[in-house]
């Protein structure tokens, strides 16, 4: 196709839209190697003192390890429960298919903070606020839905030839399921792991609401920061290893999974 | 597969879902009825609307209800223009960049709410990049106020949630046969004509669901006006997050949570009445 001038103020367009899109966390990653107490541009001098702060700090590294664990076992959760879901959806075909999908994947559509607000009432109320009970119950129920769609999705997909193809050969269903089904589905079941890893991990707006003052994440931990003291430099270079991570997750997921195809 | 075993195994699931996601909605709507007794952190549980009366008799949480509108409104608009070339360049032209682009695209969407807002401060501060960058180009001498002005948030609410645009847009370009283009221009249509009496009415469907989910989104948004407002921009939501974790007041944050529910069903119901005509004249 030969080049035109529109096509040209097009592409312009598109690379100005992607550079003002990707600039908060590009100047986040770049600020991180300023060696001043606080960033001003253009730096006067580059270091890795914040990420040797970030490393040496036991306060960060504590509330790291919360979100960690937070967003590990969530997930696990998440992801067993909703393939399970799944599976009976898909393959049983129950009368009530419709309304379960709809209650599985309403938290993608209705607002979290209206939410947490409920919940944050109920769990004061019942007496676990704070606790890693109501985190990690809170946590599974925002991942839960992303969860299901993806395996919804996989399962859809898997020709049920197969499964027929070994219960005729004598196969019970749950040998069926782990050495049939399951195989099949891995794709999507690593994929809606790493992106609930990566949603409960970096969830602020529902942990801020129900996190007591003993099990901080360190998206929580640096929001109230920030609220109250302004920006912590060793955080922003913390924030550029989080940043590191996910993109690390999102290249090898898009990679081998076609992640992005499958939200 | 048997009935009980079907049940079985979609129970776990749909009942942690009825409980914690659900319950807490139905819940909600009764304590927005409830008030707290005067000078204590107790309920009283007789219902009233006073809460309701209290939020639409100020001019002060009116007026934040306006701001959280407006720049709501504001913000769809620019993730539409925005999102639009980004969305037809991706399915048209990018070939084998697409899935990189697409992957670019979503990154926002999984650093979460705080990452890039830590970045935004940095970009739009005082001594942030923006100002840095003008001033020694020696355009200003002193430095833009952008955080704590609607101005500052809106940037970040759009960087924030054009992921949710461009994602619909993408899928309602690619449901279009590049043929329906080629047959207009092969009839004489400019490029202009084609775009505006083909492609536009064919994306309707796309844009009516990216422009609701970009709306929702900004409207119930607290974190990033909450940090690039510093406290000057109060909308609607961070008003509600106000009054349940710092003034601890649950009934009143409810009766704000409800309003904003309220607010997402209308739009939701003009959001799929716009997708219902953009299908009948499809």
């Amino acid at each position: 196709m030969k080049a035109r001038p529109a096509d040209l103020a097009w592409l312009i367009t598109v690379i100005l839209v992607l550079a003002f899109l990707l600039a908060p966390i590009a100047v986040l990653v770049f600020s991180a190697f300023d060696a001043g107490n606080i960033f001003r541009f253009p730096p006067r001098a580059y270091s890795l003192r914040w990420f040797e702060a970030a490393f040496a700090s036991a306060e960060y590294r504590r509330s790291l390890w919360v979100s960690t664990v937070l967003a590990f076992v969530s997930t696990i959760a998440a992801v067993t429960l909703a393939s399970l879901a799944a599976y009976g959806l898909v393959r049983g075909r129950p009368v009530y298919r419709r309304a379960v999908e709809v209650l599985l994947l309403a938290p993608l559509t209705l607002p979290l903070v209206v939410w947490a607000i409920a919940l944050l009432s109920i769990y004061a109320s019942i007496g676990i606020n704070g606790t890693p009970l109501g985190l990690i119950l809170a946590h599974i129920t925002i991942t839960l839905p992303l969860a299901a769609r993806i395996m919804i999705a996989t399962i859809s997909q898997i020709d049920p030839t197969y499964e027929e193809a070994a219960e005729s050969l004598g196969a019970t269903p749950a040998r069926v399921f782990l050495r049939v089904t399951l195989p099949l589905a891995m794709p999507g079941i690593f994929a809606s792991s790493a992106i609930a890893f990566l949603v409960s991990f970096n969830d602020v707006v529902v942990s801020t609401f129900i996190a007591g003052a003993s099990w901080l994440t360190f998206p929580v931990r640096v929001f109230s920061q920030l609220r109250s003291e302004g920006i912590d430099p060793t955080t922003i270079a913390i924030g550029a290893m989080i940043v590191f991570a996910t993109l690390l997750v999102v290249a090898i997921g898009e990679r081998l999974l076609k992640l992005s195809r499958r939200l | 597969m048997k009935p009980l075993n079907t049940f079985l195994l979609i129970a776990p699931a749909a009942l942690l879902m009825l409980g914690v996601f659900l319950v807490p909605f139905l819940l909600l709507a009764v304590l927005s009825l409830w008030t707290l007794k005067p000078g204590t952190l107790s309920l009283d549980t007789s219902l009233t609307l006073a809460n309701y009366a209290r939020l639409f008799g100020d001019t002060y949480y009116l007026g934040s209800l306006w701001t959280t509108l407006w720049m709501s409104a504001v913000t769809t608009l620019a993730c539409l223009i925005l999102g639009l070339p980004l969305a037809q360049w991706i399915v048209r032209r990018a070939g084998r960049a697409r899935g990189l682009l697409i992957g670019l695209v979503i990154i926002p969407m999984v650093c979460g709410a705080l990452l890039p807002t830590l970045g935004l401060v940095n970009l739009l501060g005082p001594l942030g990049v923006v100002n840095g960058a003008l001033k020694s180009f020696g355009l200003i001498t002193s430095s833009l106020p952008l955080l704590g002005r609607p101005i500052g948030v809106i940037v970040g609410l759009v960087q924030a949630f054009l992921p949710l645009m461009v994602l619909p847009l993408i899928t309602s370009v690619e449901r279009i046969p590049l043929d329906y283009e080629q047959a207009a221009m092969s009839l004489g249509a400019r490029r202009v004509t084609v775009w505006r009496r083909v492609l536009l009415p064919l994306m309707l469907p796309g844009i009516a669901a990216g422009g609701l989910l970009v709306f929702c989104a900004s409207l119930t948004a607290f974190v990033t006006p909450q940090i690039l407002g510093q406290g000057k921009v109060v909308t609607f939501a961070s008003l509600a997050f106000q009054q349940a974790s710092r003034v601890l007041d649950w009934p009143f944050a409810s009766a704000l949570a409800m309003v904003m529910l309220a607010l997402l069903l209308v739009v939701a119901g003009l959001g799929a009445a716009v997708a219902r005509f953009a299908r009948r004249q499809a």
